[in-house]
C-alpha cells in the first residue's frame, strides 16, 4: 500500500472573482521510501497540493472533492483534534518555504523545535532537549548552539533547523517547500547533501517540491510535474529527463540550462502560465502548445499509462483520439 | 587606460571601491572609536570590450550588484576609476553625467518593485522620452514608445499602454523595464538579475528580447546573477566575486570548464546540473560567506579555503594572468 495515496483532489480558493482552481484534479501514489519531486512554475498549485495533506490551507481555501489517503485513512474526513494531535508534525511534517522568516524571533531555536515533542508526545522538558541536540547533529549544527535565537544563525543553518524541527517527532511522510531557494550554490549544495544523507540514513519518504529541475535531478527518486492545478507527467526520475513525452515537460527541461553542457541558445515556451481564475478548457497547456490540436482546446487528456510507472496527459499520446 | 588586444573597450573599471560606513551608536560616537566599513566593493578592476556581454557572478552579498550601481556612479565610488569609451567618468559633474545616463542604463532585478504604480506603461516610458528630449512632437514620442513596446514583444501595443503596472504579469513588467531603457538607445546595459524574479518558463524568453534588441546596435551588457548555468549560456567573459574582490575572471568556458581558483572551483562544483545521471553537485567547502566588516587577512578565502597556508594569511593575492585571458587571484596556482 502507498504510504500515500491522492484521488482526484480538487482545492479551490474562493474569491470576489471567483474560484481559483489551484489544484484541479489531482491523481498522485507514493510509495514507501520514495523522494518525490513536485515540480512547477509558480501559482500552477504545488504548495497548494501541500499545504492541503497538511490541512493548512488558508481560510479562504476549500475543499471540493477526492480523496487523501495516508497509510489508508482519509485525512480529509479526521476531525480537526486527531489530526493535530496524531496527524500534523507527528506522522506528516513539513519544511516551510522561506526559512529566513519561518521561526519565532523571541524564542529560542532548541525551544522552538522541542515545544513539538512536548505537544505531540509524552516526554520532559530535559528529554526533549537532547533530542533536539541529537537533531542538531544530524543536520550538521553544533548542538551547543540550541539555546541559540534565530537571529545568531546564518542563512543555511536557519534552513538546516527547520528540517530538524521537521524530524522532531521522527514523522513518516516529509513535505519540503522550495528548501533551497532563498540559498546561495553553495549553501544550497550543502543543504542538498544533508537531505540525501537523511534520506540515507532515516529511509525518510519525502515531497520535494520546486521549480527547479536540477534540484529534482540531484535529490529525488520518482518525479511529478504539475501545469496549472492538475500533474501532466509522472515517472522516474531517469525516465523523466530521458524520455519525457508531455510537450510541457520536454519544454521546460529544454528551458533549463546546465553548466556542463556546451554554450547553447535557451528555448523558452512561449506565452504566460494561465491565470486559474479561468483557465484554458480541455488540456491546460493547450494554448502554449506547439503541438496543439483541435481536441486539446474541447477535452481534458486522460492520463495515460507508458509502461511501469510513467504516465503523463496528452492527447498525442493516444493519437489525438478520446 | 588599458587596451584590449584588438578590441576597442567599452568600459573599464580600475580599482574601484565603494565603502558604506558602518552607522555607530551613540555613545560609541562619544568614545569616538574608529568608523567601520562595510567594503562592500574593494579594488575591483575589469574591463569590458564593445559589444561584449560580460558576467558578474558571486554568492549573495560578494558585492557584484555595488559594482553594478557604482559604475553607473549610482553610487558614488569611495575610490578608483571609471572609464566610459575612454572617458574618465569618475569626478564629472551632474550635468555632463546627464548625458551619460541615457548612454549607461541599467536594468533592475525586480520588476515588482523597479516600475511606479501610479503610472501607465505609457507614462513609463515616455518619462526617460521627455528627460532626454528624444522627441519633439506627441506623436513622434507615440511613436517612439509604440516601437519600443513591439521590440520587447508587447503586441499589439494599444492593448498595453493604458495599464499600470498592477495589471501586468511578472514577465510583461520586467519587458516593460526593457522597453524603458530601450527606448533611450543606451550603449551600455547594467542587467542586475533581470530574470531572478521570473518563472522558469519565460527566463529564457525575456533574455532573448533583452539581448537581442541590444546586439544590432551593439550594445555592451554588464550581466550580474547569482545562476551561473544562465551566465554560461548567454555571457562571452565572466568574473567571479567574492567579499568585494574579484578573485577569477576569464571567457565563459574556461570559468566553467577549467576554474582555477578554489572558490571558483568549489562554487561550479555545487551548481546542481538538470540531469539525473551526471553527478551530484557537493558542496566542497563548509561554512558560509564571512561579513564584510572585518573581512579576514590576506586572502579573503583562506578560512575557508582547502589549499590555505600561512602565506594566504598574511599576504593578499593579486590578480595574475594564468594562461590567455584567463586571470586568478590566488597564491597557488
Amino acid at each position: 500500500m502507498p504510504i500515500l495515496n491522492v484521488q482526484d483532489l480538487r482545492m479551490y480558493y474562493s474569491t470576489l472573482k471567483g474560484d481559483v482552481k489551484a489544484v484541479d484534479g489531482v491523481d498522485l501514489e507514493v510509495e514507501k521510501g520514495e523522494a518525490i519531486g513536485l515540480v512547477g512554475e509558480s501559482g500552477c498549485g504545488k504548495t497548494t497540493f501541500a499545504l492541503s495533506i497538511l490541512r493548512l490551507l488558508p481560510y479562504n481555501g476549500h475543499f471540493v472533492s477526492g480523496k487523501i489517503l495516508f497509510n489508508g485513512d482519509d485525512m480529509l474526513t479526521v476531525d480537526d483534534k486527531t489530526f493535530n494531535k496524531e496527524y500534523r508534525w507527528k506522522r506528516l511534517s513539513y519544511v516551510f518555504q522561506g526559512a529566513m522568516n519561518a521561526m519565532n524571533p523571541v524564542f529560542r531555536v532548541g525551544d522552538q523545535i522541542a515545544e513539538a515533542m512536548l505537544l505531540h508526545e509524552d516526554v520532559e522538558k530535559e528529554e526533549a532537549m537532547d533530542r533536539v541536540r541529537g537533531l542538531f547533529s544530524l543536520v550538521g549544527i553544533d548542538p551547543d548552539r540550541v539555546t541559540n535565537y534565530p537571529h545568531e544563525f546564518s542563512g543555511g543553518m536557519k534552513q538546516r533547523a527547520m528540517i530538524a524541527m521537521a524530524l522532531a517527532c521522527n514523522p513518516e511522510f516529509i513535505i519540503a517547500d522550495e528548501p533551497t531557494t532563498a540559498l546561495d550554490v553553495i549553501v544550497q549544495a550543502q543543504t542538498l547533501q544533508v537531505i540525501n544523507d537523511l534520506r540515507a540514513k532515516l529511509g525518510l519518504t519525502m515531497m520535494l517540491i520546486t521549480h527547479d529541475l536540477s534540484v529534482v535531478a540531484q535529490t529525488c527518486t520518482t518525479c511529478a510535474i504539475m501545469y496549472a492545478g492538475r500533474i501532466v507527467e509522472y515517472a522516474d526520475i531517469d525516465t523523466v529527463f530521458s524520455e519525457p513525452k508531455h510537450p510541457y515537460t520536454k519544454a521546460l527541461i529544454g528551458a533549463f540550462p546546465s553548466i556542463k553542457e556546451a554554450k547553447r541558445e535557451l528555448v523558452s515556451i512561449k506565452g504566460t502560465p494561465p491565470n486559474l481564475l479561468d483557465p484554458p478548457t480541455g488540456c491546460r497547456f493547450n494554448p502554449r502548445c506547439p503541438y496543439a490540436m483541435d481536441i486539446c482546446s474541447k477535452e481534458v487528456p486522460k492520463f495515460i499509462g507508458l509502461g511501469g510507472r510513467h504516465y503523463a496527459a496528452c492527447h498525442l499520446l493516444t493519437g489525438g483520439d478520446a | 587606460m588599458r587596451k584590449m588586444e584588438g578590441q576597442e573597450v567599452e568600459l573599464s573599471v580600475v580599482d574601484l571601491q565603494k565603502w558604506f560606513p558602518v552607522r555607530k551608536s551613540f555613545v560609541s560616537t562619544l568614545t569616538s572609536k574608529k568608523t567601520k566599513y562595510v567594503k562592500a566593493v574593494d579594488g575591483v578592476s575589469f574591463d569590458i570590450a564593445k559589444g561584449e556581454i560580460f558576467a558578474l557572478a558571486g554568492e549573495s552579498g560578494c558585492g557584484k550588484t555595488t559594482t553594478g550601481k557604482t559604475l553607473l556612479r549610482l553610487l558614488e565610488p569611495t575610490g578608483g576609476h571609471i572609464y566610459f569609451q575612454g572617458q574618465d567618468i569618475t569626478g564629472i559633474g551632474k550635468r555632463e553625467m546627464k548625458d551619460l545616463r541615457r548612454r549607461m542604463q541599467i536594468v533592475y532585478q525586480d520588476p515588482y518593485e523597479s516600475l511606479n504604480p501610479r503610472m501607465t506603461v505609457h507614462d513609463i516610458i515616455a518619462e526617460p522620452i521627455s528627460i532626454h528630449s528624444l522627441a519633439d512632437t506627441t506623436a513622434e514620442v507615440d511613436e517612439l514608445i509604440y516601437r519600443s513596446l513591439k521590440d520587447v514583444e508587447l503586441v499589439p501595443p494599444e492593448e498595453f499602454i493604458g495599464r499600470f503596472p498592477h495589471e501586468l504579469s511578472g514577465g510583461q513588467r520586467q519587458r516593460v523595464a526593457i522597453a524603458r531603457t530601450m527606448v533611450m538607445n543606451p550603449e551600455f546595459i547594467v542587467a542586475d538579475e533581470p530574470i531572478s524574479m521570473l518563472d522558469v518558463s519565460i527566463r529564457a524568453g525575456l533574455l532573448k528580447i533583452m539581448l537581442k534588441s541590444g546586439e544590432a546596435k551593439g550594445v555592451t551588457y554588464l550581466f550580474i546573477t547569482h545562476d551561473l548555468a544562465y551566465a554560461r549560456h548567454i555571457c562571452d567573459r565572466g568574473a567571479i566575486m567574492y567579499l568585494g574582490k574579484i578573485v577569477e575572471m576569464s571567457d565563459m568556458d574556461g570559468l566553467v570548464n577549467n576554474p582555477l581558483h578554489p572558490y571558483t572551483v568549489a562554487l561550479m562544483a555545487a551548481v546542481p546540473v538538470p540531469d539525473p545521471q551526471i553527478e551530484k553537485a557537493k558542496a566542497i567547502i563548509s561554512g558560509e560567506v564571512p561579513t564584510p566588516i572585518d573581512p579576514p587577512s590576506g586572502c579573503r578565502f583562506h578560512p575557508r579555503c582547502p589549499k590555505a597556508t600561512d602565506l594566504c594569511n598574511r599576504e593578499e593575492p593579486k590578480l595574475k594572468e594564468h594562461g590567455e585571458g584567463h586571470f586568478v587571484a590566488c597564491h597557488h596556482i
